[in-house]
């Protein structure tokens, strides 16, 4: 866990509420891996209003991987229309392969050899394209996985009016069982500038 | 009056304690065997309660009470999503499992909140159908006590409610006992602080179903429980081939029989015991809100005027 720099939970119910929430979002951060993805974290709730405020900086690292990243993408046979990408690791393949299948459609796929792909399209018009497909998005993933800890895990499941700010860098999320009042809403702002405050010092 | 004990030993020679019980005129109400160890759960007269001690002893068995066994407890969760699934809601439910009671676990339809949280009549019937409802609840003082003053409602049942903070009994309205030092967990429960907490909860659960009965033995049903179970396994043959767990379920004060109400109620209904009576005469044979099972409650002595 020590790979979070803050990890702040400050709360009204300060017995045990404190001590529980923090191993909560401890073990459910762990279980979906994600202590890289957030660098600064604080939570605020009030179960009396009720109101839960999950507020954290992140840092998400990892760009795309695209095509042209593990693979030679050249013009096919002399006088055929084709595509050939010459893989360097077997690693992506799959991934481009299912790809590859859903844009152009399994028949146009060949595969000569392990590391070697055939697309049957014009290499004029697609070349450049296929060299910049992305295959896989890391951002993306950890962000999906992100939402799922706090929106389906961390929030307490009757806190069913929630509005959330996402961004590359932060993300913000302000639950009620309530109508969501402005001040509360302003409260996660200023938790963001705390963060980001304290990422100056 | 009959003590629930469990006896855990060698499977060598374990037929022999079972023959011993059934001659005391005791009841063996459920046994499994792993491997080359057995458990069994039975119900023991508690006047010749040193007569089983000294076969355990004298097969090196271990020999404990078991306050749990015989009982259908609900553990019931505010909603089946990742919250409360599966940690916390599984530990409790197969802790208790292992001290002998039958736990059928309980996601509600709209258990979550504080001021949204509402039981069905179709949730509160069936948890009604339970001899114990344990409730588990969070994190939050607040909460557990604001909840627990809603939830609730037409519950009949003995509720022993679950939380973190650690409050007394008499601050959570409406709950019969509270245990603390739970609250929403998310991981395994295997710390060695945890596993007490778990034995504790056992422990208050024990208790409370002593309480049930002390005051079932204030009225005591015309037939007993075990006694239900052993005469629909001699007289309906179909239960053998009953694929569900425990096809007969013990209960407090009466069983559950996991077969279709429709097709086996009369027969059910018109079971003869010994004494000369029929089923029908000393239990209300009714269906069950759990699937299309029968729910067998058996009646007061002061409604027959008997007991057998």
């Amino acid at each position: 866990m020590d790979l979070i720099e803050t990890f702040i939970v400050e709360t009204t119910d300060t017995e045990v509420g404190e001590k529980t929430t923090r191993m909560l979002i401890q073990d459910t951060i762990a279980d979906l891996s994600l202590t890289r993805a957030i660098g600064r974290l604080k939570v605020y709730v009030d179960p009396e209003l009720p109101l839960f405020i999950f507020v954290a900086l992140l840092r998400l690292g990892a760009p795309s991987i695209k095509v042209k990243d593990f693979a030679k993408v050249e013009m096919g046979d002399i006088g055929k229309d084709e595509v050939k990408i010459i893989l360097s690791q077997e690693t992506n393949i799959g991934k481009l392969q299912s790809k590859l299948w859903a844009k152009y459609g399994k028949d146009n796929i060949l595969q000569p050899d392990r590391k070697i792909l055939v697309v049957k399209t014009d290499p004029l018009k697609d070349m450049d394209m296929l060299r910049d497909m992305v295959i896989e998005e890391p951002k993306q993933e950890v962000l999906d996985r992100l939402i799922d800890a706090i929106a389906l895990r961390i929030i307490p499941e009757g806190f069913r009016v929630r509005k959330h700010e996402l961004t590359n860098d932060y993300v913000i999320f302000v639950a009620s069982e309530n109508t969501l009042k402005p001040e509360w809403v302003a409260k996660g702002k200023e938790i963001l500038e705390f963060l980001r405050r304290e990422d100056n010092a | 009056m009959l003590e629930p004990m469990m006896y855990i030993g060698g499977a060598y020679k374990h037929s022999q304690l079972i023959e011993l019980v059934e001659d005391l005129g005791g009841y063996i109400l459920q046994k499994n065997i792993m491997q080359s160890e057995v458990v069994i759960l039975m119900l023991i007269p508690i006047n010749d309660l040193n007569i089983v001690e000294a076969k355990s002893k004298e097969l090196l068995g271990k020999l404990t009470r078991a306050p749990l066994s015989g009982s259908e407890i609900a553990t019931i969760a505010p909603t089946l999503a990742y919250h409360h699934l599966p940690h916390l809601d599984c530990d409790v439910a197969e802790f208790l499992r292992k001290q002998g009671a039958k736990t059928n676990m309980l996601g509600l339809a709209r258990g979550v909140g504080k001021r949204i949280c509402e039981l069905s009549a179709y949730e509160r019937d069936l948890i009604n159908e339970h001899d114990i409802a344990v409730f588990i609840l969070g994190n939050y003082k607040h909460c557990v006590i604001e909840k627990s003053r809603k939830l609730y409602e037409g519950i009949e049942i003995p509720i022993v409610v679950t939380g973190a903070p650690e409050l007394k009994t008499e601050e959570v309205p409406n709950a019969t006992a509270y245990v603390g030092s739970f609250g929403r967990i998310l991981h395994h429960m295997r710390h060695a602080e945890e596993l007490k907490t778990l034995d504790r909860l056992s422990e208050v659960i024990g208790k409370v179903l002593d309480d049930v009965r002390m005051e079932l033995a204030k009225d005591p049903p015309s037939v007993a429980p075990p006694r239900i179970k052993k005469e629909i396994e001699e007289q309906i043959p179909e239960i053998v081939d009953n694929l569900h767990p425990l096809p007969i379920t013990l209960q407090m004060n009466g069983v559950r029989v996991k077969l279709p109400y429709k097709e086996y109620h009369e027969q059910i209904e018109n079971i003869k015991f010994v004494e000369g009576v029929t089923m029908k005469e000393v239990a209300r044979i009714l269906p069950s809100k759990m699937r299309d099972f029968i729910l067998i409650k058996a009646l007061p002595k002061s409604e027959t005027g008997f007991v057998i």
